[in-house]
């Protein structure tokens, strides 16, 4: 039963990851037209901002306001990574040393710490209540109990078939629902980093002024 | 009737008959001008609502349909109902929606009257999602069924019909500039100086707001000034002459188009070299980035902002100012569309700071600064007038905070926001374009003292 769901994991992976290339491609393909106006500055530096310093909560007033969501955030998708890790790792039935355990554990409670947070923001706060729908608690709850289960089984093999189970179901609704964003933040941070980038708006080569001129 | 009991205009009866045909005709425009990056914004938000604080009608107002992430919630809806299969399958588990009469007096409110295309959120969003320009493509569907807010509407109307935003007659236009040449010459004591209209083989040709020939005329006389202190061979064109471009507010393609083809036919018509823009931010963003995409063309010549175009003359030595005849304190106000969406940020910091004694910055500032309250076409749309004022408390709280008696600013939709906060929030501030405050610097040989503004 566990080597039929160890192949069930692959094989929803498989159909998961075409899906969403699937959906990528469908999406680039969209009305596509040329980019006529002629750059201020070089597109490729507002794609690298765009990925790395142009996250920081120094640069975006979003993440350094709300300072704990955004590392709720950070610590919610770095467990996820680990715990795809971990199922990773099974799958290919690569023995682990303790001190690597250890860290993903570390990593995959902080995870599902962080993503129960980010439910009852949700679920508690009437404004978050109003711009989610179903899907939106849905995609999260499905996550919170894969890292859970992820974690379990770092302990003991008993629920490694339910684990196996919750993966596969979570896979074959990544492409359905908002986990779709897995594939389509690299997407959406690109244009962001072309679209600034071309235009020198982003990066800046100097900082907000706070220095009065007076003569 | 209306909710407040009054008679329901006739845009209203217009949103009321919205039926079938109109949702076909909406959905169509919709798809054809959904570019491939706005279908990729529209899969990714993940609505964690962070963007919230950086859109001032949130800070404003604290109601959920200021939320940017509700915003374009109101376009996922359709989005994911009509070009998504799990959309389509299970609609209220993805919360996707029909296009319907109720949802489009939503997407009037909101999307018309609660953002002024400001891209703030955008800068915020953890997602990199281009809000404002999703919003645009919205606002252009609704545009294609006639329900574009009236006071929008009409504005382009007219600059469709007159070649301009104010239905300024050729006539008035050249009596305008003729008076002004006039003053310029009575002013820099030079009967040579001029204004010169249709002026083939010019370098430049230098376009205006029309609100600056109906109500700030000392606006033109001063880029004429500066003019023909580096002595510059321009021109304006008789016919067109509009900087303007309301057609980017209305989110209408053919008729933003049309308006920016029309300076091109006369920078062409006219062999001049460079399209020379007025201070204006959407007219900026409009003829600088959007046009050539609106046009599908590439473009064989430079289009620049005034600003510039001064701070060239500044560092190449071609006029000389005197910061010492502009002695207030002044600060700067960066409209969205010229800094945060067009990438012009320190052009008119390096050029105030040669011509006032003192400059003080506002915080936030540059790309963060906040907007007037202004854009969007808000101050064309006065069934949102109320709102628009409420928002701009922000923008005027920040230019208290400077302790400024002047309010420097590169757009003229800027100064008539910035015109209404002065007398609502009593500010008591001047209100000046970079070219006015260059003007009053300008050091010239025997000219007589005119202060402009």
């Amino acid at each position: 039963m566990l080597e039929i769901l160890r192949y069930g994991v692959i094989l929803a992976f498989c159909v998961s990851f075409i899906a969403l290339c699937h959906l990528i491609v469908k999406t680039y393909l969209f009305n596509k037209k040329p980019v006529y106006a002629k750059s201020q500055s070089r597109p490729i530096k507002g794609i690298v901002y765009a990925l790395g310093k142009g996250m920081m909560p120094w640069e975006k007033e979003s993440a350094g306001r709300h300072l704990l969501t955004y590392l709720g955030g950070i610590l919610y998708h770095t467990g996820i990574f680990a715990a795809l890790f971990y199922l990773f790792l099974l799958l290919i039935s690569h023995r682990l040393n303790s001190t690597v355990v250890l860290i993903l554990r570390i990593l995959m409670f902080a995870g599902i710490f962080s993503g129960m947070g980010l439910f009852l923001k949700r679920s508690t706060k009437s404004q978050l209540r109003r711009i989610s729908c179903p899907d939106d608690f849905a995609s999260n709850l499905m996550v919170d109990v894969f890292l859970l289960l992820a974690l379990t089984d770092t302990y003991t093999f008993r629920f490694r078939s339910l684990f196996f189970a919750v993966a596969i179901v979570m896979f074959l609704y990544i492409p359905v629902g908002k986990i779709r964003h897995c594939f389509f933040f690299f997407y959406s941070r690109i244009l962001f980093g072309l679209f600034y980038g071309r235009r020198g708006v982003l990066p800046q080569r100097r900082k907000q002024s706070r220095v009065n001129y007076l003569i | 009737m209306n909710k407040t009991g009054l008679p329901k205009d006739s845009y209203e009866e217009k949103i009321d008959k919205f039926d079938s045909k109109d949702v076909e005709k909406a959905l169509r425009i919709f798809k054809e001008r959904l570019h491939s990056d706005y279908a990729a914004f529209l899969n990714s938000c993940v609505r964690c609502g962070l963007c919230a604080d950086s859109c001032q009608y949130y800070l404003t107002f604290r109601d959920v349909e200021s939320i940017p992430a509700y915003k374009i919630n109101l376009i996922a809806k359709v989005f994911k109902k009509y070009h998504t299969q799990a959309g389509k399958r299970i609609s209220r588990w993805l919360g996707a929606e029909e296009i319907s009469q109720v949802l489009v007096r939503e997407w009037i409110d909101t999307l018309f009257g609660r953002c002024s295309l400001c891209g703030r959120c955008a800068l915020n969003c953890t997602m990199g999602i281009n809000i404002p320009y999703v919003i645009r493509t919205a606002r252009g569907a609704l545009a294609e069924v006639g329900l574009v807010p009236p006071g929008l509407q009409s504005t382009v109307d007219t600059a469709i019909k007159s070649g301009n935003n104010m239905g300024i007659s050729k006539e008035d236009w050249l009596e305008t500039v003729e008076w002004l040449e006039e003053e310029l010459q009575q002013e820099v004591n030079d009967s040579n100086a001029r204004l010169p209209v249709d002026a083939r083989g010019s370098k430049f040709l230098y376009t205006i707001n029309p609100r600056e020939a109906m109500f700030f005329p000392l606006s033109i006389s001063a880029v004429g000034k500066i003019f023909y202190a580096a002595q510059e061979n321009w021109t304006f064109s008789s016919e067109n002459f509009d900087v303007t471009n309301y057609g980017l507010y209305s989110g209408d393609d053919v008729a933003s188009g049309e308006m920016s083809k029309r300076l091109i036919d006369s920078l062409k018509k006219l062999n001049c070299q460079i399209l020379v823009l007025a201070e204006c931010g959407h007219g900026y963003n409009s003829n600088r980035w959007e046009a050539p995409e609106w046009l599908s063309q590439k473009y064989d010549f430079e289009v620049k902002s005034i600003i510039q175009v001064i701070a060239d003359y500044i560092r190449e030595g071609r006029i000389k100012l005197d910061p010492s005849k502009n002695q207030k304190r002044t600060t700067l106000h960066d409209p969205c569309n010229l800094v945060r969406l067009g990438g012009l940020i320190e052009e008119q910091r390096y050029v105030l700071k040669q011509a006032v004694t003192q400059f003080v910055e506002m915080t936030p500032n540059k790309e963060k600064n906040y907007c007037c309250g202004g854009g969007g076409g808000q101050l064309a749309m006065t069934r949102f007038a109320e709102r628009r004022i409420k928002v701009g408390k922000i923008k005027a709280d920040q230019v208290l905070r400077t302790g400024a008696e002047i309010v420097a600013t590169p757009c003229h939709n800027c100064i008539d926001q910035f015109m209404e906060l002065n007398k609502h929030y009593k500010l008591g501030i001047e209100i000046k374009t970079i070219s006015e405050i260059v003007a009053d610097a300008l050091v010239l040989n025997n000219p007589k003292k005119i202060s402009f503004r």
